[in-house]
């Protein structure tokens, strides 16, 4: 067990190893590691034919990193504290109404397309970080496993369309660019945040840290309006 | 050295994680566990109890490889793979819509914001 667990770690190791860089080497959205990688071990799985379980078994090493990973964001938070005292207004109210902004057009046009209730809660915690939307997805009543799925779609049109996203609206401050990359894609969006520096870092996992909080208390607000607008 | 300092401090912010999931259970947060240690650690390195020197080395490599940390969870795609099919792919453009909205209002409006407390700062120092 413990030999397949190690193997299944080392293997993804590496290939991260690679498609970073690959990544380093040419630079473009489309090969960011997250996605290159993630694509890699799907395929390697399906066409094995080896059982998600199965592959968890040294998966789950990796995935127990996410909460250090996550607690070791107050790191740059703590660096950039000057920058965001003075900037509290702007990081809370970006935050939250891009929240519920992402929030309601979400149900709205889930609804619009006709889609059932289940899809619909599952939908709506898809910007905040994977731990805390599973928890409010299925206590709302959603299905746990299509919300992480549409956490990480979430999470890459923030990683792979952000710089375009960015020209196409022109975003050019960095309090902009981290509140908005952090608030719409939660850590995938701060992973790529550390390319536009410091600053703009800080205020994405800030960003992500006031989602996920603001988040899992105005959830079931959101869902109940809407469920008592509609019926 | 460095390497045993790395996994040293890794292990500490480890720690934090876990403090963080034993408070939320003791006091039935709605907040997950890893968030909840993150405040804390930030509070602690505010009042100066846990030196930056403890979590410096460790959380930049940590950082470094965040990407890393992602690929087990969202790998569990290859359980909903229907999503790429039919009417699957319609719920991937809301989800993209959606999402370009909150990036573009989140960081718009955070952007006014920031505007507009720097003038106001300004006016009150013309004032006094």
């Amino acid at each position: 067990m413990f030999v397949i667990a190690a193997g299944i770690v080392l293997l993804n190791v590496a290939i991260y190893l690679v498609m970073s860089s690959i990544y380093k080497r040419f630079h473009i959205p489309v090969l960011l590691p997250a996605l290159t990688a993630t694509f890699a071990v799907v395929v390697l799985l399906l066409y094995f034919e080896i059982p998600y379980d199965t592959y968890m078994i040294g998966g789950q090493w990796i995935n127990k990193l996410l909460g250090p990973a996550v607690v070791s964001l107050a790191y740059p938070l703590y660096k950039q504290r000057h920058v965001l005292r003075h900037n509290l207004p702007a990081i809370l109210g970006g935050t939250i109404i891009g929240l519920l902004v992402g929030m309601f057009s979400g149900i709205l046009l889930a609804l619009a397309f006709g889609f059932s209730k289940l899809y619909v809660l599952s939908i709506l915690p898809k910007s905040i970080t994977t731990p805390v939307a599973i928890q409010i997805s299925s206590n709302l009543g959603g299905e746990s496993s299509l919300t992480s799925v549409f956490v990480m779609i979430a999470g890459f049109t923030g990683a792979i369309g952000g710089p375009y996203i960015m020209r196409l609206f022109r975003i050019k401050s960095s309090v902009g660019i981290g509140i908005g990359l952090g608030t719409a894609s939660h850590a995938l969006g701060t992973a790529k945040a550390l390319e536009y520096g410091e600053e703009s870092v800080s205020m994405s996992s800030v960003a992500m840290t006031v989602c996920a909080i603001v988040g899992s208390c105005v959830g079931p607000f959101v869902a109940w309006i809407m469920y008592s607008l509609i019926g | 050295m460095r390497i045993l300092r790395i996994i040293a401090q890794v292990l500490f912010l480890y720690l934090f994680s876990l403090l963080g999931e034993y408070l939320q259970q003791l006091l039935h947060l709605p907040i997950p566990g890893s968030i909840v240690g993150l405040l804390l650690l930030f509070v602690l390195l505010l009042c100066k109890i846990v030196p930056v020197k403890w979590i410096e080395d460790g959380s930049t490599a940590v950082l470094a490889y965040l990407p890393l940390f992602f690929i087990p969870a969202t790998a569990g795609i290859v359980n909903h793979m229907d999503i790429f099919s039919g009417r699957g792919l319609l719920l991937i453009g809301i989800l993209i819509v959606s999402s370009v909205l909150t990036m573009v209002v989140a960081a718009h409006f955070s952007h006014w914001l920031a505007l507009l407390s720097k003038k106001s700062k300004r006016e009150k120092g013309n004032e006094s």
